[in-house]
């Protein structure tokens, strides 16, 4: 225990050099306006800073890329929330309550909470990564392809059990859901499936393209019909950013439970903040004693999954950090920029590059205390969007949305795409039939189907594999119990 | 008057001769196309290239990196294929762009461009666990032809890629059928295969040899040959390279540069002269060993007939094996 705090001062000593304070802060703004643009995300970010990195010793090189790292993830909800549109994969979740909030007119408390929430997910990232990363990183080794895919079968089965109304409607769009993600290359074969000749479809369909679609544009369709009506807000209330205390008191439970949640996924190779978001909020509905009121503006709704986004970046650090292996986009990003720099990081990082290492997590806490300060008075004028009347904001976030789905992919292919799916989302919201299945089905599909596969190769067939491995069956017990449940739940409603 | 003017005429006609033979320069921003994602492969090749050119003043105009992903390089190339006769716009290459064709993937080869140059290569390793029996590739093949299914082999991105043929290739020269190897495709690459032979889910793997080389120095895996020509002293002693080990396969993941379609002599010549000055420099020769490349650099000419006999070569190993379309 003593030599982790001896570590630790270590890194506090790197980490707190005016240059760094300054080229945190610098990061920190450049990420939270990376993240709030629509298509742009933190390994953009990360990039653009490169070339500046070249002149820069590596911990200060490595300390500013992480604080854009978590810049976005701290700016990527703005959009959600003011417009509902996710400004990168990590932030969709925040749509499902955040935008409801802004039209209940709280987008100050909305705005507030995320930056909080980010801050508490942040630190509670951080100390995870000081006195688990070993244990953690031990765990994850043991995720092999059935346990992965039967981490898969839990995330999809709650949240089913989210979908609002009907359940065969939940299957319904989770099944559309599913066939829209094999579109593309086969990575097992290296067969193309279901692009009819379409070249742009070889890569399959970008999940934020479907997420621009039929969030941010079919919200314009949906509000074209009442043009002239107003948010029914006053002034006074849009300029308040602030949550009071009952609001908060929701909270809490909430950020504390899915802070280790996104942390542990952050961890487990191959998998994303998005996922670590969906999990979060199904968890949080489930568990909810009001779950009717998630997705209409339920302040932990939006709590839950940003804070466990925060520690998901945590997580994603410790496969670089221990293994010197990226676990996402943006942390191969910063692997290559280091290995420019002559730095490799590899099992040895740890002892070989104390300093670097120690700094790194060091920089977390005083990345997430910055940005809480960036972030909090930024919110102030955003709200003020608010006051814009819709014959504007509605070509405005249209504007956006386009914007957003070019940067994705530099191909205007995306644009049939994402009206497509903003008319499909409409006449999906006129058959009440509910997103959030056919999103998640979308994101997990092509890993729900490659741990498939793979554990199906590995078994020569078999499907005892699944039942053979603990942490497998475990989560397949978990699976079955929070289907039954909410079945049961159900029925009483119903009766 | 007439005198004036014929001298006039003399001037300008030696004026324009002057210039046609002069060397040609590009005369806007420098272009260089990574056709993927930051952070791989791709785009680590054009930030090398980009600040060597800088750092050094190798060109004098601006040179700009431009990511355009998508099409396993297609949506890179297509865009570098519009800029026809324009010098100042290069894109990054490697052995994909005559996989994709020879695998059904795309339209485009190397002669819808004008390649210039290769400039660096990575190796390709084939890696087992700490404690695994396996020495040497040929105790991996003898336990794979023995029982295939107790031995997975973790391979990524994609079937069809350079790590995967060459495993395809050391099967062939020992003697095992391809179809019969327990292939296991992690779509996350290096970042999944990784954590995968760490935790013993695959036993083996074939992979890019910088994602595997600091586990190997850890003691965490244990690297049994490199697909170069001879062991590489200086970043992985005592591991010998396959051909060493009396299997006859060299395979270089060779990257480089193309540049739009019908480049004049004059262009192709500039480029040359810039290239074979950029890989005698010090801030490239720094770039490439941190990165754990090594140095692969053809001409123009040296480069446009290495592309002619690989693509001979990878279509007869993609016949033999049936993956090609």
């Amino acid at each position: 225990m003593d030599v982790i705090f001896d570590n630790l001062a270590i890194g506090f000593a790197t980490a707190i050099t005016a240059t760094n304070i300054l080229w945190v802060f610098i990061g920190g703004l450049l990420g939270t306006v990376m993240g709030m643009l629509p298509g742009l995300g933190p390994a953009t970010g990360v990039a653009i800073l490169i070339p500046i990195t070249y002149g820069m010793n590596p911990s200060t090189a490595l300390i500013t890329m992480c604080a854009v790292y978590y810049g976005a993830m701290f700016g990527g909800s703005r959009a959600s929330i003011m417009i509902n549109t996710p400004g990168d994969a990590s932030a969709i979740v925040s749509c499902f309550d955040g935008y409801p909030m802004t039209k209940n007119g709280e987008a100050g408390a909305a705005l507030a909470i995320s930056a909080i929430a980010s801050f508490i997910g942040g630190t509670i990232g951080m100390v995870f990564l000081v006195f688990l990363t070993g244990p953690i990183a031990a765990a994850a080794l043991k995720f092999g392809p059935a346990e992965m895919f039967s981490l898969m079968l839990f995330a999809l089965v709650a949240t089913i059990t989210l979908a609002e109304g009907s359940l065969l409607k939940g299957v319904i769009a989770m099944c559309i859901g599913f066939m829209l993600s094999t579109i593309g290359i086969d990575p097992l074969t290296g067969i193309i499936r279901f692009t009819f000749g379409v070249e742009e479809l070889q890569d399959g369909i970008d999940f934020l393209v479907v997420m621009i679609g039929v969030y941010a544009i079919c919200e314009v369709f949906k509000n074209y019909k009442n043009l002239d009506t107003k948010y029914s807000l006053d002034s006074r209330s849009i300029g308040k950013v602030w949550v009071s205390w009952a609001q908060f008191k929701k909270c809490i439970l909430p950020m504390l439970r899915s802070s280790p949640l996104g942390f542990f996924v952050g961890v487990l190779p191959g998998m994303g903040a998005s996922i670590a978001t969906f999990m979060s909020y199904a968890m949080e509905k489930n568990l909810s004693k009001t779950p009717e009121k998630f997705g209409k503006g339920a302040i932990e709704g939006l709590a839950a999954p940003e804070a466990a986004n925060n520690s998901c970046a945590a997580g994603a650090m410790v496969p670089l950090l221990t293994l010197g292996i990226p676990g996402s986009g943006t942390t191969a990003v910063m692997l290559g920029a280091l290995m420019m720099l002559g730095v490799r990081p590899g099992p040895i990082l740890f002892s070989q590059f104390p300093e670097i290492a120690w700094g790194v997590i060091a920089s977390i806490l005083l990345g997430n205390i910055i940005l809480v300060i960036i972030n909090l008075p930024l919110a102030i004028p955003l709200v003020q969007l608010l006051k814009i009347p819709q014959r504007i904001m509605l070509p405005l976030i249209l504007g956006m949305g386009f914007m957003g789905t070019y940067f994705l992919n530099y191909s205007s292919f995306d644009f049939i795409l994402v009206m497509a799916f903003a008319l499909g989302g409409y006449i999906f919201s006129k058959l009440e039939i509910p997103l959030p299945p056919l999103v998640l089905a979308l994101i997990l599909g092509g890993t729900t189907e490659q741990s498939f596969r793979n554990s199906m190769s590995l078994s020569d067939g078999s499907l005892a594999i699944f039942f053979q491995k603990p942490i497998s069956v475990t989560l397949i017990v978990l699976a079955a119990v929070s289907l039954v449940y909410s079945l049961l739940k159900r029925r009483k409603y119903a009766s | 008057m007439k005198k004036l003017f014929a001298v006039l005429m003399l001037i300008a006609l030696f004026a324009t001769a002057g210039a046609a033979s002069a060397e040609w320069k590009p005369s806007r921003t420098i272009e260089l196309i990574a056709p993927a994602n930051p952070g791989g492969g791709w785009d680590m090749l054009c930030r090398t290239v980009q600040k060597a050119l800088t750092d050094e003043k190798l060109v004098e105009k601006n040179v700009i990196v431009v990511n355009k992903p998508g099409g396993g390089g297609a949506t890179g190339w297509n865009y570098l294929k519009g800029k026809k006769g324009q010098g100042e716009y290069l894109a990054a290459t490697s052995t994909l762009i005559m996989l994709n064709n020879l695998l059904g993937k795309s339209e485009l080869t190397h002669h819808d461009f004008t390649p210039l140059a290769a400039l660096q290569t990575e190796w390709i390793s084939v890696a087992v666990e700490q404690d695994s029996p396996w020495k040497t590739v040929k105790d991996l093949f003898e336990a794979i032809k023995a029982n295939p299914s107790a031995v997975p082999v973790g391979v990524g991105p994609t079937l069809g890629n350079n790590d995967h043929l060459v495993f395809l290739e050391l099967a062939q020269a020992n003697g095992v059928d391809p179809a019969s190897i327990k292939f296991i495709v992690y779509p996350g690459a290096g970042g999944e295969i990784v954590p995968a032979l760490l935790g013993g889910h695959v036993k083996a793997t074939v992979i890019g040899l910088a994602e595997v080389l600091e586990q190997h120095k850890a003691g965490k895996m244990r690297v049994i040959g490199v697909s170069s020509e001879k062991t590489l002293a200086e970043i992985l002693p005592g591991v010998p390279s396959f051909k060493e080990q009396g299997v006859d396969v060299v395979f270089p993941h060779w990257r480089g540069i193309i540049g739009a379609p019908d480049l004049t002599e004059d262009q192709v010549k500039y480029w040359d002269g810039v290239f074979s000055k950029m890989v005698e420099t010090e801030t490239w020769k720094t770039l490439v060993k941190n990165l754990g490349w090594d140095s692969f650099y053809q001409n123009s000419a040296e480069h446009k007939a290495f592309l002619e006999g690989s693509t001979k070569d990878f279509d007869e190993l993609l016949t033999q094996v049936g993956l090609k379309k």
